[in-house]
């Protein structure tokens, strides 16, 4: 699914391949095959937090085409998840539109905003881009405040949203949303990874690696970038519209700096640069803190209460992000690529001709 | 003068905390995105050891002192080590990270508690139409002026500081040179931890520390890239240009903004002179 | 090549996490509590719960309701809405409660009532509680806290008790709560023919010094502070330092004793600082406070003891009465049910009863103005309780 270190490539036509080999296809087809039968076995909560996994997943993706493949350090994810959120609701509220309107609109929306946010990308780089978007974060969520104290039914509240509908099928509850969102993020994945192989992702991994060699190469530095901005903001444009239908009601006390950071630690984690990273991330860093918490539920009860342990809750994350970056900087990727090449040339430890590529 | 004297104590906290991010970037090119963080849980150490040591001022600033230089040197020397020419935003995150954990130790430590450092913060002085200011306000001023001066001095007058100097210019040659490169940037991170603490006990006596408090850290980011990544004068620069336009936001357009306008006022300033007021044009980091 | 140890490990112990179950006993009351222990409101939050976990404790070792004992599921939301879900979706299909309490700020309540109401399990929130509870009340969902729009109202309400007329400036950050706070305050004071004026300032406000100089700049007769502990402890010393020696009012949102103490203290001693409250303070030496101490000094809290805990207390009166109502067993539905008709005898705690009814899931509320006492170092009422009752939300 990503590009395997491991692999020895004799052509250049072959980097274009998606699932090299026969066995990979097979298991893509396993792990479908899985995701479909788990929420039949599984808990509703269970089924609930796979839900929450496959929406960050959207958002996640998005971030890895900006950062991880263009290199552009982006604080904003949380303000464009916001973007999408809030599209949603005022399209709910005041024009009454239906779900099939609203999403793609919010991803429009999300899309016209990155677009804007992505133009300072044209003269800074590096902390002076990451302090830019950081603007827009503070920019786009006092907005949202605003509106929402001045429109919302009730403030403090946030804001309703109905279950979305289509024709007299009301998508409701956690399966079905389950199967739904499953859907929508096999299909972003694919859309990535055939715009990660294609002139866009190539454009960006240049970018990202050298810009000004990519210019020499005739790539247009603008053109790719603002492009990366705009399916980037779409896609977590999408999600926030999702995860707004999702949970039904809209507050603006979620899209944190905080939240932002979350996003940049799952793909730190994934692994920078790699598609199943963005979800191996995405499905990681959503289930550190419940994966923590059903932990602490082994410790005797007097443990438990009391602040201290949920600092430890609170600190995970970063502490994820360090060992990451020190010890695996390439992340989770990295991880099931060399468990990939364990099991090809099981049971030896190397293959007949050293040509493995580091 | 409420003006002025409210202007010149918020400069000195954000000038603090931008010669630390000034310092790291200048020694060890690393953009210290945990410097709010270090300086709350500076101020935390404060009060927790002028607690302990039943208000003893001395004791207080020995602890926060210690808990600097360990805390620099640890940093350095288990994470930022290992990340010696790694691209910037590397950098960049693995100091998000730090900043988290940090945070986490706030709630695991002092349990979240919102604290005020209660050490002189009776009126010394009266201004006109009722304001007053306390021991600690002057106390940051006269501290400001000291830090920055001993840091010139040090900077230019003694060897380990001309050493400091060659290695911020250039790592490489210095450590060819005979120049104990590991330890010049521990030093670098020792600094910028102590001025990061300072600012954290200054904003405790004037303000709250607390989890949210962090964000103080992008105050003193901006000043930093205001007046120049690479440049301590600018710090200066920088720190007052943002506490001033806090300031009049909050007076003349409206309060609910004054975080916003200084992102602003640094996206004007970055797309006229990208180095900032005082950095150096070859450090431009800009496409 | 390393071994993927390390991540792989990580994994299969999340994995096991996730596939037991916990198992219980079936001859108690099982509840859930949700609250944010972890995030920024932690230190509002948590003596809340400890509150709570105090009566419960004492209440079993009583020896329980109707013979059974309660036990109670605690779980962190960190002060984020899909944790508070996650949690309160966890506590109701694995834990298999009955309710589910407490629960941190409104906008983490929101999407649980949503969710919790189509799971029909009753909620009931013992904090700033959203509108949710009052009339007209949707199913499912309670609240004997305190509710930003009403709060502003009350205060409104009881300004006449510290200066008759003048100039009013309320003060907050700017967040929903704050502002719908403020809104309400406002309709009030005007109403009773003070002048208003306000000044918000952004969540991360770094000093508070500006913002109090430009409430100073105002002329206030009296300045209103909408907002937690710390921006107290930074708001009252910032405008004495600014020249304001006027009266100033503590909205108790999670605002402990404690932290307007600290405040006075730091404003050098002042008595002009006035704590709005729904429920008593520490201070009041009524029977039924002194049982509250009583039970901390015998269980412990981390937190020092405050209103907070008394708030908590109080729900736990709650619980009892509603678990007793409900009988053995009791289902969700039989305590949905229960819970409409509780009426709980809050003297001392508060200024009457807590009294829910099928139509109204608030029930009236009472408030206090209390003043900070320079010589004695307490808090001294300034007000009998202001019953606010038959509310109706929004106002036009």
């Amino acid at each position: 699914m990503s590009r395997n270190p491991y692999t020895l490539r004799t052509s250049y036509l072959e980097g274009n391949e998606v699932l090299r080999r026969p066995y990979q296809k097979v298991l893509v087809g396993l792990i479908l095959a899985v995701a479909l039968v788990v929420p039949t076995a599984a808990s509703t909560y269970f089924v609930h937090l796979l839900d929450l996994c496959l929406l960050s997943a959207i958002g996640a993706l998005g971030l890895m085409l900006l950062t991880g493949y263009c290199g552009q350090i982006s604080l904003g994810h949380a303000a464009f998840l916001a973007v999408g959120a809030y599209t949603t609701v005022i399209l709910n509220t005041h024009v009454g539109a239906p779900f099939t309107i609203v999403v793609p609109a919010a991803a429009l929306f999300g899309g016209l905003l990155g677009f804007i946010v992505g133009l300072p990308s044209l003269r800074f780089r590096g902390v002076y881009l990451a302090i830019s978007t950081l603007a827009m974060h503070y920019a786009i969520i006092f907005l949202a405040t605003k509106y929402q104290a001045e429109f919302g039914p009730s403030a403090t509240a946030g804001m309703t949203i109905p279950d979305p509908s289509f024709g007299s099928f009301v998508l409701s509850g956690d399966r079905p949303w389950y199967y739904f969102l499953l859907a929508v993020v096999t299909l972003t994945t694919v859309g990535c990874m055939n715009l990660v192989r294609t002139r866009p992702g190539r454009a960006w991994m240049a970018i990202r690696d050298r810009d000004i060699a990519a210019q020499a190469l005739g790539i247009n530095l603008a053109r790719y970038k603002l492009l990366a901005f705009v399916i980037s903001s779409m896609l977590a444009s999408i999600s926030g519209s999702l995860l707004a239908y999702f949970s039904n009601v809209v507050t603006v006390e979620k899209y944190t700096l905080d939240l932002a950071i979350v996003y940049l630690a799952m793909i730190i984690v994934g692994g920078m640069g790699s598609i199943l990273g963005a979800l191996l991330g995405a499905i990681f860093i959503t289930l550190l803190p419940f994966g923590i918490d059903a932990l602490f539920g082994y410790l005797p009860r007097s443990w438990r209460f009391g602040s201290t342990l949920f600092g430890v809750q609170a600190g995970a994350v970063g502490i994820c992000i360090i060992f990451f970056l020190l010890f695996e900087p390439k992340g989770l990727a990295e991880i099931w690529c060399r468990l990939e090449t364990y099991f090809e040339r099981w049971p030896f430890r190397y293959r007949p001709l050293d040509t493995a590529r580091r | 003068m409420e003006f002025a004297a409210t202007v010149v104590i918020l400069t000195c906290t954000y000038a603090l905390l931008a010669a630390g991010v000034v310092i790291l970037y200048k020694a060890a090119r690393v953009v210290n995105f945990a410097h709010g963080e270090l300086a709350i849980v500076g101020g935390y150490v404060f009060y927790s050891a002028s607690v302990l040591g039943s208000d003893s001022l001395w004791l207080a600033i020995a602890g926060a002192l210690v808990f600097s230089i360990i805390m620099g040197v640890t940093i350095y020397m288990s994470m930022l080590r290992r990340l010696v020419g790694e691209p910037l935003h590397v950098t960049i995150l693995i100091t998000i990270g730090i900043g988290i954990v940090l945070k986490s130790a706030i709630l695991i430590i002092w349990r979240a508690e919102r604290l005020t450092i209660d050490v002189g913060v009776a009126p010394a002085l009266r201004l006109s139409g009722g304001a007053s200011l306390s021991y600690m306000d002057l106390a940051s001023v006269a501290v400001t002026v000291l830090f920055f001066l001993a840091l010139y001095l040090f900077l230019t007058f003694t060897r380990m500081g001309i050493q400091f100097r060659g290695t911020a210019e250039n790592a490489l040659l210095a450590s060819q040179r005979g120049v104990n490169v590991d330890f010049v940037l521990a030093l670098a991170w020792i600094i910028a931890v102590i001025a990061a603490s300072l600012s954290g006990v200054f904003f405790g006596s004037r303000a709250f520390l607390s989890t949210e408090s962090v964000t103080i850290g992008l105050a003193g980011l901006i000043a930093a890239l205001v007046g120049g990544l690479d440049s301590l004068r600018g710090a200066v620069a920088g720190a007052f240009i943002v506490a001033g336009t806090q300031y009049l936001t909050v007076r003349l357009i409206d309060p609910v903004l004054s975080e916003t306008v200084p992102f602003l006022l640094l996206l004007l300033v970055m797309s006229i002179r990208p180095w900032g007021l005082f950095g150096t044009l070859e450090e431009l980091d800009r496409v | 090549m390393r071994r993927p140890t390390l991540p792989t490990s990580a994994a299969v112990l999340i994995a096991c996490a996730f596939s037991s179950d916990q198992v219980n006993a079936q001859n108690s009351y099982v509840i859930g509590y949700i609250t944010d222990l972890s995030g920024p409101l932690a230190d509002s939050y948590t003596p809340t719960w400890e509150g709570f976990e105090l009566f419960i404790k004492s209440l079993n070792d009583r020896g329980g309701v109707n013979g059974k004992k309660v036990d109670v599921v605690l779980d962190d939301d960190g002060l984020k809405a899909d944790r508070a879900v996650a949690a309160a979706k966890k506590e109701a299909e694995r834990e298999n409660v009955i309710g589910i309490f407490g629960l941190s700020l409104s906008s983490t309540q929101a999407p649980v009532f949503v969710e919790m109401r189509k799971a029909g399990v009753p909620v009931v929130t013992t904090f700033s509680g959203i509108l949710d509870a009052l009339p007209p009340s949707k199913p499912f969902s309670y609240s004997t806290g305190v509710v930003f729009e009403v709060a502003g109202e009350a205060i409104g309400e009881l300004l006449p008790k510290i200066k008759p007329n003048g100039k009013v400036v309320g003060m907050t950050f700017d967040s929903v709560g704050g502002r719908a706070a403020i809104s309400h305050n406002k309709r009030m004071a005007e109403s009773l023919g003070y002048s208003w004026d306000e000044v918000l300032f952004p969540v991360t406000t770094s000093d508070f010094t500006p913002y109090a100089q430009a409430a100073v700049e105002k002329k206030p007769d009296i300045v209103v502070g909408h907002y937690g502990s710390g921006q107290n402890l930074g708001v009252i010393p910032a405008l004495r330092r600014s020249g304001y020696a006027g009266p100033y009012v503590v909205a108790s949102y999670g605002v402990t004793e404690d932290t307007v103490r600290q405040a006075a203290q730091r404003a050098g001693n002042d008595p002009n600082v006035y704590y709005v409250t729904r429920y008593s303070t520490v201070y009041d030496n009524t029977p039924a406070v002194m049982e509250v101490a009583a039970a901390q000094k015998k269980y412990g809290t981390s937190k020092p003891f405050s209103s907070m805990h008394i708030t908590g207390w109080v729900l736990g009166k709650f619980v009892e009465q509603a678990l007793t109502a409900c009988g053995w067993p009791c289902s969700r539905e039989k305590l949905d049910q229960s819970i409409q008709h509780v009426k709980v005898d809050a003297s001392g705690l508060t200024g009457g009863p807590i009294e829910m009814s099928p139509q109204d899931h608030y029930g009236p509320s009472f408030w206090r103005l209390y003043q900070w006492n320079e010589t004695a170092r307490r808090m001294e009422p300034k007000s009998d309780w202001l019953k606010k009752t038959g509310l109706k939300f929004p106002v036009q």
